[in-house]
């Protein structure tokens, strides 16, 4: 067993010949993923401040016909590998793809969305290139000084935001959750070049399969796009008291989320983690029940409108950050509400 | 004269008493001994010391008939019916040996003066029997009460029948014999009624023939009807005649509420999961149960419609025992059945609160408890199985030394003290006199107010003590009582080590608890303080005058008994008398109270175990009691009985019909204004 | 089965937000005083599926654990869960060293244990919550590696691993060895049997420091590091909160109603 890869480079790598950001986009039924229209304007702005070029690298069958499209977003080169074999995501194959082009383009900025490709990507990725990379930013930003990339983190559970630099490893590496920046405004004429990425997967190269994909159909509103959340935490003490939350949730015409601990009692689906470990969601309205308000919870809502919470011990965490609480026990608090929702609704 | 005097085909009738006798006895013994065989299944267990004490207990309380008289209430007179038929068929036993041994067997005469007063005396008895079969019979078949309220199994059922018929023969012979005993005869002086019998017998002028031959074949009938029972009493399942005295005397000496540690030498399978698991006193209880019930009546879980009843845990254990025991004394590995999910069930385990209530009601001193305990300790400590709530707080007690999962993103063990001026040990400090807060008094927010108050009223007492604040750690009764035993001793011995290092002499603490575990259950591992609850702490300094409770309290409360400071540790007249001792309190009592007061539902690792479903919620049924009483305030003593009354007046909705209180806040607000103020 | 497990002492995270505290000079967090640090709830999980794997296939398991004196609590713990055996790596060239310096230690570690056939780490730490180290490791191993692992199933040389997607999951087979890393959905960790929290409780755990493993002065400077903390803030966040009362819980309730209904 050999320590050491091909392709791992050790620190100390001459950042001189690092320029430009690239953006890895991702693709979701055939078009851009939104999340990368963000990228790619982010990659930009932050491209126009160092003076340099920004690029997108897209992967897939479908890569070829969405250049265009990704150069009216901002990208001034556009790398695109088209190989059936990377329709869907496989961590072997995208790292092959991605590291070869970093080796070859040398960007010193990658941005990769926080996604389920991102956060398995970029880790991978890294360690392959010897990169420095700060994973969940809430911002980016050049430091007009040492014109190094300063991201900045939510850490211990979002109690605390640190700013990271990588100040020789190359190249400095961010992954963003979706909806964090705006999308890119775009611009049709906007001219770029798109250069087919060298050299096609090598199937021998992917040694993890991927043999089965289970959606789980989410009956009603999308949680990540509910206008209004109801979220459910510890306190909600079992998975037959979610009921009274879809009641409200379906009154409202929201989804129902969960913390983490509701999630890992089995009481829903771990698809429905709000959080620093789960999704982030910015609704109208998020009603918290039974939820402590743990800063870890709380990183994947704060960007909410409105937060409201129910708990019975005035204590909670969630009421510092909550615009509206009752002190209470749910259990009283949700049939009412639901009911006197209705009857307002219905008036 | 006595039949046995008499040649029967040929045979001498000495013959054939002693042979019959012979016969019936060898039998009988056999069947002992096969069931003191099935006994030395068990562990062995160390059950003779004082037995000077154990033996004047067990004669007392036996022949006086208290374990039965004690059962006795206004609505349930069936302890003294036993009482009766006890004393009765005692007479009657020592009148067979008498009549039927050295008179019959043994072939001596009485004296017909002293035979005349004994058979007066045994007519006496047996009327006082036949009403008491009487009255049982009529209890268990048509009043059922809910303590006989069982599926009696065909076996049962035919031993019932059987019990009840024979007696009731044994009596009516009784008269009978006699009557025409003493027709045939014509002795005087003659019994009390026998010899009414004996003058109409005559009077109706059947010839002596007649009489004697009846005589005989009455004498025989009975004798063989006694050695009958002889025979079949060890056979049948109806063994506590023959065992409950021995139970009585083999009872637990030690602490009513402290569990045994885990044995050593034990390495690989913990608890009971099988038959050789149980000590053979814990397998001598099966034999002792006298189905009379009263644990099934008086156990909360099974009053709120859980499916636990610890006497059908004895009776199903009972039956296991006697239906594998013969195999397993064969040699045979393990039983065909599992005890834990055959014989007992899961949920049956997880429902008890270990309040004690059916060791309390048990006549026959048999030990449930302990039972469910070393059950759980296999399922926790072998199989890793237990509910998921249990789970959770046995985590948290390992990682985070409490068993409050998720309260510390509330607030943290040593926030209590913000704010107030109480001394908390650092490193190297000392004290005389520790304030043990506990887990629930220093982190649920409802039962910190209870221990600011405590507090307050200690310094306004010029109590000199000490706290340990962030140090404190959980006694470690949740996980112990979750059967959770290796974690209860690392957090004992750690905390003993504590204790020490500041040179501790008094604890006194809140929780009972936590004042059950520290007196009772720390010596086990080398922890000898002076625990005092609070509520004998508060009497004492009332006692020398360091308090003075001159604040009128205005109303009418009733207090509960919590069952760790109450039932198992008899503490129940302390809290009364500081109560009594408030200006203006009018205290009132719950039917059932003291010693029998129902459980909040908070103990036994319940706090944080979820409750199963049954009928209604344990601690809802103890709020109902509370209500009965009209009071306006329960006042308790234990953290965990307020939460329960809390949690059951909010999901009732009466928050402003009914308050509860701990005794540490009604004393904080009965002690002097100009004192209270500013003390803390 | 040979498993390594990578594990973490953190701060406990569950501690009231109001007491969090930061030394923005050391960029370091204040740790309340009488909070004993905790293993990282996802590294536990790493151990819950490494102790599933010895449970049916047999094996042995080892725990490796970057950090204080105080991290062999956490090597106890997973001993005590099923771990054969494991050792703390510490060292005063281990502290504050970023993903890719962790990574380089837990794989020089894991060199000098040798044989192996899975390394299981956590999602990512519970403290600064990364999420990278395990990732790297597999790359500085040279081995495949497969994320967010809600449960693992071995057969032969190949591993079947369900891995959790934002909407559902992903059924993937991996060849021996590997890394995978363990999300929290895997399920609740189970307690430490009784006689294994006694025995590991007594375990004397050994100390690696930087020249047992061999690891590289060059590699642990913090000159090299890929990554640094530049700054450490605690975000100030509050708000007034409007409690809204009632005589009953059902007034409450209507009173809040009234006042949602005219947001939406």
């Amino acid at each position: 067993m050999t320590l050491g890869l091909s392709g791992y480079s050790d620190g100390g790598q001459t950042m001189d010949n690092h320029k430009g950001v690239l953006v890895c986009g991702e693709i979701a039924d055939g078009k851009l993923a939104p999340v990368t229209i963000e990228l790619i304007g982010l990659g930009r702005k932050l491209a126009d401040e160092l003076g340099e070029q920004s690029s997108v690298l897209l992967m897939g069958s479908k890569a070829g016909g969405l250049a265009q499209e990704a150069i009216a977003y901002g990208a001034d080169n556009v790398y695109v590998a088209e190989d059936s074999l990377l329709d869907h995501y496989n961590s072997d194959a995208y790292t092959q793809i991605a590291a070869n082009l970093c080796q070859q383009v040398l960007p010193s900025i990658m941005l990769l969305g926080h996604t389920d490709i991102g956060m398995d990507l970029a880790p991978r990725l890294n360690g392959r290139l010897g990169g420095g990379l700060a994973m969940d930013c809430i911002a980016l930003a050049i430091d007009p000084a040492t014109k190094l990339l300063a991201s900045t983190r939510p850490v211990f559970g979002g109690n605390a935001h640190a700013t990271m630099v990588s100040k020789s490893a190359r190249p400095q590496m961010a992954t963003i959750r979706p909806k964090t920046v705006p999308p890119a405004a775009c611009d049709a004429s906007r001219q770029g070049q798109v250069i087919p990425v060298e050299g096609k997967v090598d199937p021998a190269a992917i040694k993890v399969k991927v043999v089965e994909r289970i959606k789980e159909q989410a009956e009603g509103v999308k949680l990540e796009d509910a206008e209004v959340v109801v979220s459910g935490g510890r306190g909600i003490g079992g998975a037959q008291n979610f009921a009274m939350l879809r009641d409200l949730a379906s009154v409202l015409g929201g989804a129902v989320g969960a913390s983490r601990p509701a999630c890992d009692e089995g009481w829903v689906p771990a698809r429905l983690q709000v959080g620093q470990s789960g999704k982030s969601v910015s609704p109208k309205l998020y009603i918290a029940v039974g939820l402590s308000g743990a800063m870890a919870h709380l990183a994947g809502c704060l960007g909410s409108q409105v937060i409201v919470a129910i708990n019975k011990d005035k204590d909670a965490n969630i009421f510092s950050v909550a615009h509206f609480g009752v002190v209470a026990d749910y259990k009283q608090i949700l049939p009412a509400l639901t009911a006197k929702l209705k009857e307002l609704k219905s008036a | 004269m006595s039949p046995v005097s008499a040649t029967y085909w040929g045979i001498p009738g000495t013959i054939i008493f002693w042979v019959l006798f012979a016969i019936a006895f060898g039998v009988f013994l056999r069947r002992s001994y096969f069931l003191y065989r099935l006994l030395r299944l068990g562990k062995p267990e160390r059950r003779s010391d004082r037995i000077g004490q154990r033996a004047i207990f067990m004669l007392s309380v036996v022949s006086s008939q208290w374990c039965a008289l004690k059962t006795v209430g206004f609505t349930d007179l069936a302890g003294l019916g036993h009482a009766l038929m006890f004393w009765g068929f005692g007479f009657f036993l020592i009148g067979y040996v008498i009549i039927f041994g050295v008179s019959g067997g043994l072939g001596l005469s009485l004296p017909p003066a002293f035979e005349a007063l004994y058979r007066s005396i045994l007519d006496i008895a047996a009327l006082f029997v036949i009403a008491a079969v009487i009255v049982a019979v009529i209890k268990r078949y048509i009043v059922k009460p809910k303590r006989l309220e069982r599926e009696e199994s065909l076996k049962e059922k035919i031993i019932m029948v059987s019990l009840f018929t024979a007696m009731t023969m044994l009596m009516v012979l009784h008269y009978l014999m006699e009557g025409f005993k003493y027709a045939a005869f014509e002795i005087e002086p003659s019994p009390l009624l026998g010899g009414v019998l004996a003058s109409f017998l005559t009077s109706n002028g059947i010839s002596s023939a007649t009489l004697l031959a009846t005589y005989t074949a009455l004498w025989w009938l009975n004798y063989v009807i006694l050695l009958g029972a002889l025979v079949y009493t060890p056979h049948s399942e109806h063994l506590h005649p023959l065992f409950s005295p021995a139970n009585i005397f083999f009872r637990p000496l030690g602490p009513k509420a402290a569990l045994e540690p885990v044995p050593a030498e034990e390495t690989e399978n913990f608890g009971v999961s099988k038959l050789q698991d149980f000590t053979w006193k814990q397998l001598l209880d099966l034999y002792s149960c006298t189905w009379c019930g009263r644990c099934h009546a008086a156990c909360p879980a099974q009053l709120s419609g859980k499916s636990l009843s610890p006497r059908e845990i004895i009776l199903n254990l009972k039956e296991h025992l006697l239906e594998e025991g013969p195999g397993l004394l064969n040699g045979k590995a393990e039983a065909s059945s599992k005890l834990i999910g055959d014989v007992v069930t899961e949920d049956a385990l997880w429902a008890c609160t270990t309040c004690g209530a059916c060791i309390e009601a048990c006549a026959v001193k048999v030990e449930h408890v302990r039972r469910i305990m070393d059950l759980r300790r296999n399922l926790v400590l072998t199989q890793n199985k237990m509910p998921e709530t249990a789970q959770l707080m046995l985590r948290n007690m390992q990682s985070r030394g409490h068993p409050w999962a998720g309260i510390q993103s509330l607030r943290l063990r040593g926030d209590w003290t913000d704010g107030l001026d109480v001394k908390v040990l650092a490193d190297g400090d000392t004290a005389d006199t520790l304030f043990w807060v506990g887990c629930t008094g220093a982190l649920v927010e409802r039962n910190v107010k209870a221990t600011i108050s405590m507090t307050r009223v200690l310094k306004t007492a010029g109590v000199d003590f000490a706290v340990l604040g962030e140090a404190e750690t959980c006694c470690g009764d949740p996980a112990r009582r979750a059967g959770y035993e290796f974690q209860f001793q690392m957090m004992a011995e750690q905390n003993i080590e504590t204790f020490k290092s500041h040179n501790i002499k008094e604890i006194v603490t809140s929780c009972p608890h936590c004042y059950n575990t520290l007196k009772n259950e720390y010596p086990q591992y080398g922890g000898d303080f002076n625990v005092v609850h609070y509520t004998q702490f508060i009497g004492k300094l009332i006692a020398q005058g360091k308090l003075k409770l001159a604040n009128g309290l205005n109303s009418r409360v009733t207090y509960h008994d919590p069952c760790y400071l109450g039932r198992y540790n008899g503490v129940y007249q302390e809290p009364r008398q500081i109560l009594q001792s408030i200006p203006q309190t009018n205290l009132v009592e719950m039917a059932r109270t003291r010693n029998k007061a129902f459980c909040c539902g908070g103990g036994g690792g319940h706090m944080w175990i979820e409750e199963q479903s049954g009928t209604t919620k344990i601690n809802q049924m103890r709020l109902d009691d509370a209500l009965k009483t009209g009071a306006e305030q329960v006042v308790t003593a234990c953290p965990y009985c307020l939460q329960m009354f809390e949690e059951g007046i909010e999901h009732k909705g009466i928050k402003g019909a009914l308050k509860v209180q701990d005794l540490a806040e009604i004393v904080e607000a009965a002690m002097q204004p100009s004192e209270s103020k500013g003390a803390a | 089965m040979n498993t390594i497990v990578c594990v973490k002492q953190v701060l406990d995270p569950e501690i009231p937000p109001a007491k969090f505290k930061i030394d923005p000079e050391t960029k370091q967090v204040i740790p309340p005083p009488g909070v004993p640090p905790v293993i990282s709830v996802y590294d536990e999980r790493a151990i819950e599926a490494a102790c599933r794997l010895k449970d049916k296939h047999k094996g042995k398991i080892t725990a490796i654990s970057m950090g204080t004196e105080k991290a062999a609590d956490v090597i106890k713990h997973a001993i005590a869960m099923g771990a054969d055996d494991g050792f703390v790596l510490q060292d005063a060239a281990f502290e504050n060293l970023d993903s890719f310096g962790t990574a380089y230690v837990l794989g020089k570690a894991i060199q000098k244990i040798g044989e192996y056939d899975l390394v299981l780490c956590g999602r990512q730490a519970a403290d600064w919550g990364a999420g990278e180290v395990g990732s790297i490791l597999a790359e500085i191993l040279g081995i495949p590696v497969v994320t967010f692992a809600c449960d693992i199933q071995g057969a032969d040389k190949t591993l079947r691993v369900k891995r959790l997607v934002s909407d559902g999951f992903e059924v993937l087979e991996a060849p021996m060895p590997c890394l995978i890393t363990v999300s929290s959905e895997i399920g609740l960790p189970r307690l430490p049997a009784g006689p294994r929290l006694m025995m590991a409780r007594k375990k004397v755990i050994p100390v690696w420091k930087a020249q047992d493993i061999g690891a590289e002065p060059a590699k642990l400077d913090k000159a090299n590091a890929h990554t640094e903390v530049t700054a450490l803030s605690v975000p100030t966040r509050k708000t007034e909160c409007e409690i809204i009362a009632g005589a009953t819980p059902e007034e409450a309730a209507a009173n809040l109603a009234m006042k949602l209904s005219k947001l939406i």
